[in-house]
């Protein structure tokens, strides 16, 4: 390529959430020199619906590869210790999951804890086998496994098929006999239903639409435990994205926040640079997206590329189903049973798999789920336990477009659903309510740019994952049109606060570009 | 023919595929003994007079899958096997509109666009890619799907085979294949057609015998299983067999009885004998016993395992793995004997597409709904009915003038819900009234008049199946069809070669690979691998082999 070499190649990255951070820092670390530009008016992207404040919860899998990348050790994230999980039972016999212990609210051990230890040791060590195919692009398959650019993914595939081979055979035949079914049947094969069970398939269905019962929700549902436990930043989402801006910037990164991309740059087939909204023009080499694969396509232009690329990147399953209903709160709500032990936790309202199931049938027809489930946490505000609190919840499975539109009405509804919910176990909780917030999918959308308000901006199935992802053909971060890259969720192995898909891309950019070796 | 109970091999059930395998284990020298509990062999493919001057095809009622191979082996047209292929087939909505599927390319050309002009090039394309997913696979349903995990010698020659195979279709194609094999039927039609009603029409295959929707992954795949069949080589064409499915296991049974085998009808297996780790025989319900080495049964891996074995024969992985295989059942049937041949106004009068397949739909919206009823333990308000008038093809089904209908119901549960509780009891009499209403009124709306010509109509729920055909739960195909039950999953890891824990004990009907549906694939490989293991290969080479 007729670079030249004699000043520093140039690539700027689109969006400053963690997987446009992680793929800066990769590409700065490399000798590239970066520019992220993120319309909003601050780091975090999905974390923090784009500096405006918070989105997600927890932190369960920030990938170590990722943070080597940006120079940053776990300790320094400022994550808490691995937060106990509080299941809301229908019948009032909570369930509390503190690490290996599980029993009721009450103290008395719970009858299928073994089962369910039994089962989660099963799916880490499945997700084990499946790790090393996170760390790197998905394999090219077929023909292309047998030129020389292709060994370096059959080297990946023999890790992983080392990983399989280490396992007891029987393992090995469950291992290949689950992986493409469904997480309702995995887990109700070794539990009876209940919120044991239902916790584990929440696992599987959170951030997405499929339902318990579809085949591969057990593939979702490894991606998932390849993490560890999830943990809390101190400061909330807003202090951890800032952590990872201030650590890419350390990588000599610039951020320029309030910058919207509004096009990319082409000349001659080759990406030449950026344009902001403000019509100024970035000169890159590159440039690097951590939009969906659609906005990026457009910022392009469809032009650039074949028919049967944008047919597939349009066909693009990405309609979200994660609403986030925040609740200012007069004081802490009450559980009987769990004084004390509310605070901070994860809350699961989800009372059995057969809930589940019923939560995620309205969706399909764009109605809103009268019985929803959801993730919860309660902090204490500042005034102390006994002050002011606040009350999040992420709920499935909301459409992005209702039938009857978000109205007000419907926005109520979908509250009150949750909040009647909630209420049956604390009691008195809708008295408490001072300030009610919600954001849809579609409200998502608005503020973070991401397809539909995807979690994963694209649905993360078997027929969206590894080298599907984010679409066949360019699932090895490189687009179809040269210099431009997929460095976001929407990317291999799709999203989660992990920087996987970033830091991936960036390496394939930077061996690219050659400059691999100069570290 | 002498009555010594002594055999070389029997079959426990006699439907098509425990027909198939016993025929090729006698053409190959073997005496073979099938051992049926109904008065009738065929199991569910049979033909039967359940009302004066009818036949009904009473489970399955359409060929296509049946494997060319093992028709030629077996002479079965020598021995009245007839298939007559239908080339239309339509789907009818409630306001009066249709669309009409033709075999025809051109006519089919002029139909889509009549409803969605945009949608030609989309069907072309849908087309070739399904023809190119049924390409790969059907050299696949007549192998013995190899051990990935411990391999033998055998197992890795047939993985270099499968892995050469993915070479050959390249990067950019096995990604295709990929997607094929995971997704929904309605996100994988969405990805090429816009019309409703077409997509309607067309995601039916994805659906039928299958406890998922049209967007549940995976049902793209149970699509192919209704693609991948041909008829008179003609792939994806589906006929009548002349008389009734029964047609096919009569067949069969003639070639099975021409090369000698013996058959006992009307007494099940109550018991598989077992031996030190060896099949010994069979016990009958009547009391008879009859003594082989090798037992291969035709019953689905459930009822054979947990119903006629002792558990202190298994392995408690092995039993486990049964227990947990999904099978549940979720189509229902009408088998109706008809005064007239209906009306449809919305159609010609008269249209060739009137011999095919018909359903009432509206848009995969309306397919989920019925779906999201079954998972709930209901049968569909407005349910998925495939139906078909085969006497307007072939006279020999009704009298004359009179016409005999088949309808095939998705979905059916085989425990329906009542007062918060599942029980297949709970299909008494006011329930299958009820089931039958909803079905033949969805009828009702698209050909006026209809039920005042129904004489006579046999209701078939899955609790039906089970009892009947010893179908488990009323699982059309002896098991799921999805990838945790599919190839070297089918139908216990580890035992999909056809061979079982017990020595001499093999599966050969549809909860082997590679599945249910009248195919007589399963049959033909599990003969293979016993002829194989009896060394008797040679021979079976040529009975396969012979023309
Ligand atoms: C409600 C909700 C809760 C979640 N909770 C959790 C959780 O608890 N734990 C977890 O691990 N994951 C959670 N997730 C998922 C996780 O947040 C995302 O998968 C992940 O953050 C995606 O990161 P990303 O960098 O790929 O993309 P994003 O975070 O979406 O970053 C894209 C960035 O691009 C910016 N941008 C968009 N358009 C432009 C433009 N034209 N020009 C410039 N910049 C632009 C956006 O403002 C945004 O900052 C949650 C997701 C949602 C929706
Ligand atoms: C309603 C319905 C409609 C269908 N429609 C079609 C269609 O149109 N086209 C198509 O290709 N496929 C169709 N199928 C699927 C197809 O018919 C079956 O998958 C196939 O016939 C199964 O054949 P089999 O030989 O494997 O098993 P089965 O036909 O189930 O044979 C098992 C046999 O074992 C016998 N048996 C059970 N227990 C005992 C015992 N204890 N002792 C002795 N014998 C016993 C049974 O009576 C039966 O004869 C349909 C199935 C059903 C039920």
């Amino acid at each position: 390529m007729a670079f030249d070499h004699n000043r520093r190649p140039r690539a700027v990255v689109i969006g400053a959430g963690v997987n446009g951070l992680a793929a800066a820092a990769t590409l700065a670390a490399r000798g590239v020199d970066v520019t992220v530009v993120e319309r909003g008016r601050g780091p975090g992207g999905m974390m923090t619906g784009a500096g405006q404040g918070e989105l997600g919860h927890f932190v369960w899998n920030l990938h170590p590869a990722a943070l080597a990348e940006l120079g940053l050790g776990a300790a320094d994230l400022g994550l808490g210790a691995e937060v106990a999980t509080v299941l809301l039972a229908a019948d009032g016999r909570h369930v509390v999951i503190e690490g290996e212990a599980i029993s009721f609210a009450d103290g008395t051990p719970h009858p299928d804890a073994a089962a369910y230890r039994a089962l989660r040791a099963r799916l880490a060590r499945f997700a084990a086998v499946l790790a090393p195919l996170a760390t790197a692009a998905p394999p090219r398959l077929g023909s292309g496994m047998l030129n020389r650019a292709g060994l370096s993914d059959l080297a990946q595939l023999a890790r992983t098929g080392l990983g399989l081979r280490r396992l007891p055979r029987d393992a090995r035949r469950e291992f290949l006999r689950v992986l493409l079914s469904n997480a309702a049947d995995l887990v109700r094969d070794e539990l009876p239903d209940g919120p044991l069970a239902a916790s584990l398939v929440f696992d599987a269905i959170l951030g997405g639409r499929a339902a318990p019962g579809a085949p591969g929700t057990v593939l979702a549902l490894l991606w998932r435990h390849a993490g560890g436990g999830r943990r809390r930043p101190a400061g909330g989402m807003a202090a951890l994205a800032r952590r990872i801006a201030g650590a890419a910037e350390a990588r000599g990164v610039t951020i320029r926040y309030d910058a919207t991309a509004a096009g990319i740059e082409v000349e001659g087939d080759r990406v030449r640079g950026l344009r902001l909204g403000s019509g100024e023009v970035i000169a890159a080499e590159m440039v690097l997206s951590s939009l969906g694969a659609m906005p990026t396509l457009r910022l392009a232009g469809p032009a650039h590329f074949d028919a049967e690329a944008c047919r597939r990147i349009r066909g693009l399953r990405c309609e979200g189903t994660t609403a986030r209903l925040d609740l200012r709160l007069a004081e802490m709500p009450r559980i009987e049973g769990l004084d004390g032990r509310l605070a901070g936790a994860r809350l699961l309202l989800a009372p059995s798999v057969a809930a589940i199931e019923a939560a995620c049938r309205p969706v399909k027809y764009g109605a809103i789920p009268a019985s929803p489930v959801a993730e919860v946490l309660i902090e204490p505000g500042d005034g102390g336990a006994e002050g002011p609190a606040h009350l999040s919840a992420l709920v499935q499975h909301v459409p992005y477009a209702p039938e009857c539109g978000w109205t007000e009405a419907a926005r109520e509804a979908l509250a009150a659903a949750v909040i009647g919910a909630l209420g049956t176990h604390m009691p008195g909780l809708p008295g408490l309510v001072t300030e009610s917030r919600l954001a849809t999918p579609r409200d998502i959308e608005t503020m973070t740019g991401a397809p539909g308000g995807h979690w994963h901006h694209a649905e993360l199935a078997a027929d969206q994952m590894l080298t599907l992802r984010p679409v066949n053909g360019m699932a090895r971060y490189a687009s179809s049109l040269p210099g431009l890259w997929f460095c976001g969720a929407g990317a291999h192995p799709g999203g989660d606060i992990t920087g996987l898909p970033g830091r991936n891309a960036a390496l394939a950019a930077a061996a690219d570009l050659g400059q691999g070796v100069t570290r | 023919m002498s009555r010594s109970d002594h055999f070389d091999a029997i079959v426990a059930g006699g439907g098509h595929n425990g027909l198939t395998a016993a025929c090729y284990m006698a053409r190959a020298g073997m005496r073979v003994l099938v051992v049926e509990k109904n008065d009738w062999l065929g199991g569910a493919a049979v033909s039967r007079e359940l009302h004066a001057g009818w036949t009904y095809s009473n489970c399955s009622y359409v060929c296509s899958l049946l494997r060319p191979e093992v028709v030629r082996d077996l002479d079965l047209p020598q021995h009245g096997l007839q298939v007559i292929p239908y080339t239309g087939g339509a789907t009818f909505t409630r306001d009066g509109d249709y669309f009409a599927y033709h075999s025809d390319h051109r006519a089919l050309e002029r139909e889509i666009a009549r409803l969605s002009p945009r949608d030609v090039e989309g069907y072309e394309r849908f087309s070739i890619a399904v023809m190119r997913q049924c390409r790969f696979i059907r050299p696949l349903l007549l192998r013995t799907p190899p051990d990935p995990v411990a391999p033998r010698p055998r197992d890795v020659a047939e993985l270099v085979y499968l892995l050469r195979r993915f070479h050959d279709l390249g990067p950019r194609e096995t990604g295709e294949a990929m997607r094929f094999w995971t997704a929904s039927v309605g996100d994988y039609l969405d990805g090429f057609i816009e019309n409703p009603l077409i997509k309607a029409h067309l995601a039916g295959s994805g659906i039928i015998g299958t406890g998922l929707g049209v967007y549940s992954p995976g049902t793209a795949y149970v699509l192919l299983h209704h693609y991948m069949g041909d008829v008179d080589g003609a792939v994806g064409a589906w006929g009548f067999a002349r008389g009734g499915m029964g047609a096919v296991s009569g067949a069969l049974a003639r070639a099975f009885r021409a090369a000698g085998g013996e058959v006992v009808t009307c007494s099940g297996v109550e018991r598989i004998l077992v031996e030190n780790g060896r099949v010994t025989g069979v016990a009958l319900a009547n009391g008879d016993t009859y003594r082989a080495p090798v037992v291969a049964s035709g019953m689905d891996v459930k009822r054979t395992f947990l119903g006629h074995v002792e558990a202190q024969h298994l392995p408690d992985d092995f039993l486990k793995a049964v227990r947990r295989f999904k099978i549940r059942g979720s189509s229902g049937k009408i088998n109706i004997a008809l005064d007239a041949m209906p009306r449809f106004p919305a159609a010609p009068e008269d249209a060739s597409f009137l011999s095919g397949d018909l359903h009432v739909s509206e848009s995969l919206a309306e397919l989920e709904r019925a779906y999201d009823d079954w998972s709930v333990g209901r049968w569909s308000a407005e349910p998925y009915v495939d139906m078909l008038i085969p006497s307007r093809i072939d006279p020999t089904m009704a009298p004359p003038g009179k016409h005999m209908m088949t309808v095939f119901v998705q979905y059916a549960p085989y425990d329906p819900e009542r007062d918060g509780r599942r029980d297949p009891a709970h299909w008494d009499e006011a329930a299958r009234t009820a089931f039958a209403d909803a079905v033949l009124d969805r009828i009702e709306r698209v050909s006026p008049g209809f039920r005042d010509l129904v004489l006579h109509a046999e209701v078939r729920t899955p609790v039906d199946l089970e009892r009947e055909v010893g179908l488990t739960e009323g699982n059309i195909f002896q098991g799921e069809l999805t990838f945790d039950q599919l190839l070297f999953n089918r139908p216990v890891p580890g035992y999909a070669d056809y061979r079982t824990p017990v020595k001499g004990l093999y599966l050969v009907g549809s909860s082997a690979h590679p599945g249910g549906g009248v195919m007589a694939a399963p049959g033909a490989n599990a003969a293979r691998e016993i002829l194989r293991d009896a060394r008797r290969l040679d021979r079976t080479e040529r009975a396969f082999r012979a023309a």
